[in-house]
């Protein structure tokens, strides 16, 4: 196996971890993650050696969330997020979706824009700078969603004064 | 002294510069309520990671381990294919780029020429679409031939210059589908020879039925594919 393919089989286990803190439940993550992983190779051309390739497929992986969740559109993840909590722990079927838990279901009630955020930092431990990069946005601007992003989860997670 | 809720954040994180760091540190060392704060910052940083560290942990899926691990791609392809998106487009576009420069050069015995019907095939990729065995090592390699909807024979293959697929009309071979070809990327990791999977899909998309097998293809090849 080449070099770039291996660099990506060794970041998979990280792109999964962004990936389920992003998408709606583990399904759609590990499609998510083959999405990504499928753009990555088709764009390996643009990928300049030498710089970071985790930032570079956590982009791909940011695009691609995007595009996706734009595509299902809000209404339907909506439903599907009361749905969810319903069936926590009560099904065990191979093919049902899984149950999200408390933190799952709070990261989905945040806005695109903060959840990224939130998931870049607190999840994957970018640096805002890294993390602003990324995300394409400057540094205030990054600053100010990962700050409203964390105090609706403490709110919502019960960790408010 | 106010701190902004956005500083606070950054100090709980270890993101500021020193100086920063210590104005934070007088403005709370006065306010309970900063500190706090400062702790459910950590906290709720820590209850986050947590919750998904484990995922890292976990097995990677056989199908996205598989995607890096196999330089050969297999058909039929699995149907777990996402929904097409519009980087496709503009990845047909891209390679639309890389003919249309192959054409505008005129290379003397280019790959491709212009035709009534299209792009079509022509000198040694031509010849390797009429005469070359699929899986067979050449300057053009044939991954695999099918007939697709319309009942036309067509072929999937890497090129120098650029990778498609062909079908075979009445005036030669059509390029239907194409894209920068494999061996024209740099670096170590180029596989030349085997398609890429995002060409093997299209070509799933197009195909009736199973890939032609080797008797199949040699049956179609003699009779001129048609």
């Amino acid at each position: 196996m080449a070099a770039f393919e291996n660099e990506m089989l060794a970041l998979l286990p990280r792109l999964r971890r962004l990936a389920r803190a992003l998408a709606r439940d583990a399904a759609d993550a590990d499609d998510l993650c083959q999405i990504t992983v499928e753009k990555a190779l088709l764009a390996r051309g643009s990928w300049q050696p030498g710089t970071r390739l985790d930032s570079w497929m956590y982009r791909i992986m940011r695009n691609a969330w995007i595009d996706t969740a734009r595509a299902r559109g809000r209404a339907s993840e909506t439903f599907v997020d009361a749905e969810a909590g319903v069936g926590i722990g009560s099904d065990g079927g191979g093919e049902a979706r899984v149950a999200l838990g408390e933190v799952e279901a709070a990261m989905r009630r945040l806005p695109d824009e903060q959840r990224e955020a939130v998931a870049l930092v607190l999840v994957e431990g970018l640096a805002y700078k890294e993390a602003a990069e990324v995300l394409d946005i400057p540094m205030g601007t990054l600053t100010s969603r990962l700050v409203r992003g964390r105090q609706a989860l403490m709110l919502d997670l019960g960790e408010a004064a | 002294m106010t701190i902004e809720p956005e500083m606070l954040m950054a100090y709980a994180d270890g993101e500021l510069d020193p100086l920063n760091a210590k104005r934070v540190e007088r403005a709370i060392a006065g306010d309970p309520a900063l500190v706090q704060e400062v702790e459910r910052h950590r906290a709720l940083r820590k209850r986050i990671a947590d919750n998904f560290a484990p995922v890292a942990d976990e097995q990677v899926p056989d199908r996205l381990a598989a995607l890096l691990k196999s330089s050969v791609v297999d058909l039929p392809l699995p149907r777990t294919r996402p929904i097409v998106t519009r980087w496709r487009e503009a990845t047909a576009l891209a390679a639309c780029l890389v003919l249309g420069l192959v054409i505008g050069i005129g290379l003397p015995h280019g790959p491709v020429s212009g035709g009534a019907g299209g792009l079509y095939a022509s000198g040694s990729l031509a010849r390797a679409l009429d005469d070359q065995v699929g899986g067979a090592d050449g300057t053009v390699k044939v991954a695999v031939s099918f007939r697709d909807k319309q009942g036309s024979y067509c072929r999937v293959f890497s090129a120098r210059v650029t990778d498609g697929i062909a079908c075979r009309d009445a005036s030669g071979w059509v390029l239907r589908r194409t894209q920068q070809g494999s061996s024209t990327q740099h670096g170590d990791y180029a596989q030349a020879g085997s398609p890429d999977p995002d060409l093997m899909a299209a070509a799933q998309d197009m195909m009736a039925g199973e890939p032609l097998d080797a008797k199949a293809e040699e049956a179609a090849r003699g009779a001129g594919w048609r």
